[in-house]
């Protein structure tokens, strides 16, 4: 008796389920789910993406979109949670959603693709950089948007060593997430292999707001580097660059897109925010591309403010991108949109890209931008694209 | 090695007593209600984000940071109304949960109004400033850090052993029911024993962000944890075991920070946390035991 009604009562639900998705999403919609966290401590990474996203979002419908069809984003908080973003990808999934935009980091975003690549659909993460977002890990449905970090410091080490002829450098690792521990990895084992020293390498814990103990090895170096490459984040990678300033070290800083922070240029103001370089996604601020200022200026008719940090491009560009494989597939067909996505070349907002196949992970091929800070302000200094950046 | 001695002493020193005021704020309220205020670390953000929605204004700096210490005691009164005072009789878990519940609050309202992302919090030119002291040198924020916590330090110690508030707090802190019973009005201590936690909270604050430079809306939680563990080595009930469990905690990590090495200094909190338990081991009270004490309230 008890087998019969919830027998019953699940194919009620089920069936209820079913006819409120037909309803709302098939046949006359295109729904994109998105699992981008807007609590915790991931947020400062998908705020903007998610930002970015819906702007995109906006641009397709108005330009009468997708395969026909209106284009539907639903983004649920992923609380910065892996548990939670995994729960809210299976319920959109549920609900018929076709591509999932997954937040922008491998804990976090991982159990996004997951699941999408469980129920056969591509998700690809806004920004993460770390070579665990890839095919081997995740499946051959899913994609990053980013850079892997051994582009960003290959790229690092290359300006440094081969335009700028800084020999001897200094690095710094944040402990704390696999971001940045794998970026100063890749950074040092390209230095090394184009022939530049790393005289000292050293450790920090994010939130410890305590730089003191690793200033005084730096400045008990026999001979002071010539550049110091600074893996962490903020907030702590203002206190690390401040307190290294303040004593009077001005040798040049280099780092990753944790940089990309007006936050950090303020906090560093026109005092310390001079010599620094980094390795980022795209530039939206003076003498940007025509698409990016295009961009810019949809975002700012949405929001009515300039965008406050350049991660609000991954967004748009992973809508972009999906919208842009889904129209050369010709379907949302997880295999086929997978397909065009690893054989065709994109022009993004953060640069060009094409990928790899799936047995070589989903590699990234992609240009990083090159930024310059001086005197706590922004300069672009160009495209660049690292030979032969190191394995992941 | 003299001046690396020199070195370590004075950033132990300094990390010290911004430990110590962060522990003093949290136990001046524990002392009291035997309760932990969760959402400590909050009244920190809230100096910060002061700090940084005054920063345009043309407002001197000294104006800007006494209303950045005015908000955290405001909101640490706040904290007393909203999350401890309905419930502070019926039960413990119900004060806990309510104070998590006012921390996230404040949290998410940092993340909603503001921003998740970092914003840059308004500094003098003095916070920036270097000297030389033989062969080191030294930002002029350390010894400003140094000497405002002993400054404030004697100022509380003096507050609390001569005059007749400081008197009242000790004994509620002491015995609850019978100050109570001889007509310290509960209520009153209590609010102010919060608003002395903003007080610390305020000027700790702006110590804290001298260094960083720029608020978040996590940012409560290291000095929330700081001040807890701080307190359980120096004595959960103790106001002096609290300053000196803030000196000791500093030590121990600038200590691990300079002489670890490379490969072990990743897991540095392991070492401080073992060192923690043999003080416990040796001392299950902390360093210092509190007074004497009746019933929780």
């Amino acid at each position: 008796m008890q087998k019969f009604f919830t027998g019953k009562m699940r194919s009620l639900l089920l069936a209820t389920i079913f006819m409120g998705s037909w309803t709302a999403f098939a046949a006359d919609e295109i729904l994109i789910g998105g699992a981008l966290s807007l609590t915790g401590v991931q947020a400062p990474l998908d705020e903007p993406g998610l930002k970015g996203a819906k702007v995109a979002v906006k641009a397709i419908n108005d330009a009468g979109g997708l395969l026909g069809k209106p284009v539907k984003f639903i983004n649920f908080d992923g609380k910065s949670d892996p548990v939670t973003v995994g729960n809210i990808s299976v319920e959109l999934i549920d609900k018929g959603a076709k591509l999932m935009v997954a937040p922008c980091d491998f804990d976090f975003g991982g159990p996004a693709s997951r699941e999408a690549q469980k129920a056969g659909i591509v998700g690809i993460s806004t920004c993460a950089s770390d070579p665990l977002y890839s095919a081997w890990s995740l499946g051959d449905k899913q994609f990053t948007l980013s850079m892997w970090n051994t582009t960003m410091g290959a790229t690092a080490a290359e300006y440094a060593f081969k335009e700028r002829g800084w020999k001897t450098a200094y690095v710094v690792t944040d402990q704390f997430i696999a971001y940045t521990k794998s970026l100063s990895k890749y950074f040092v084992a390209h230095f090394d292999a184009i022939g530049g020293k790393v005289l000292a390498e050293d450790k920090y814990t994010q939130g410890e707001q305590d730089f003191s103990a690793q200033l005084a090895r730096l400045r008990k170096l026999d001979k002071q580097p010539d550049v110091i490459f600074i893996s962490s984040y903020m907030p702590d990678l203002g206190t690390i660059i401040r307190s290294i300033r303040e004593v009077g070290i001005t040798s040049p800083i280099i780092g990753g897109d944790s940089y990309d922070d007006p936050g950090l240029w303020d906090a560093l103001g026109k005092k310390f925010g001079s010599d620094i370089y980094f390795v980022t996604h795209t530039w939206l601020g003076q003498g940007a591309s025509p698409k990016a200022r295009d961009f810019v200026k949809l975002y700012k008719a949405m929001y009515k403010t300039e965008p406050d940090t350049s991660f609000v491009a991954t967004g748009w560009d992973t809508i972009m991108l999906m919208a842009e494989a889904v129209k050369i597939a010709g379907t949302t067909d997880g295999a086929k949109v997978a397909k065009v996505l690893e054989t065709n070349q994109f022009e993004l907002l953060t640069g060009s890209l094409t990928y790899s196949d799936a047995t070589a992970g989903h590699y990234p091929l992609k240009a990083a931008a090159l930024v310059e800070l001086s005197n706590g302000k922004p300069g672009f200094l160009g495209w660049r694209q690292p030979k032969n950046p190191p394995a992941p | 090695m003299l001046s690396d001695l020199l070195q370590f002493s004075i950033d132990a020193l300094t990390l010290g007593s911004l430990y110590a005021l962060m522990a003093l704020g949290l136990v001046i309220v524990y002392g009291i209600l035997r309760l932990v205020n969760f959402a400590y670390g909050e009244l920190i953000m809230v100096a910060g984000y002061t700090l940084y929605l005054l920063g345009g204004s043309p407002l001197p700096w000294l104006v800007m940071a006494v209303m950045a210490i005015v908000m955290a005691i405001f909101t640490g009164i706040a904290t007393e109304l909203v999350a401890f005072r309905p419930v502070r009789e019926r039960s413990v878990t119900a004060v806990l949960i309510t104070s998590f519940a006012f921390s996230t609050l404040l949290q998410n309202a940092a993340l909603l109004f503001i921003s998740p992302r970092s914003r840059q919090v308004p500094l003098p030119d003095l916070f920036s400033e270097v000297v030389q002291i033989g062969e080191i040198i030294v930002p002029v924020r350390n010894l400003v850090t140094i000497a405002s916590t002993i400054l404030l330090l004697a100022l509380f110690a003096l507050i609390l052993r001569r005059t007749v508030l400081g008197m009242a707090l000790r004994a509620a802190a002491s015995q609850f029911r019978m100050a109570r019973m001889v007509g310290v009005p509960a209520n009153l201590i209590i609010s102010t024993a919060f608003a002395i936690s903003g007080l610390l909270a305020g000027v700790v604050s702006l110590l804290w962000f001298g260094r960083i430079g720029s608020v978040v809306p996590g940012i409560g939680l290291e000095p929330l944890l700081v001040a807890f563990i701080a307190t359980v080595i120096g004595g959960m009930r103790s106001l002096p075991g609290a300053v000196i469990g803030g000196y000791v905690l500093a030590m121990i990590d600038t200590g691990f920070n300079y002489l670890l090495p490379q490969d072990l200094l990743a897991f540095r909190d392991a070492f401080t946390f073992s060192i923690v338990i043999f003080i416990l081991l040796w001392r299950p009270q902390g360093l210092m035991a509190g007074p004497a004490t009746g019933q929780r309230t």
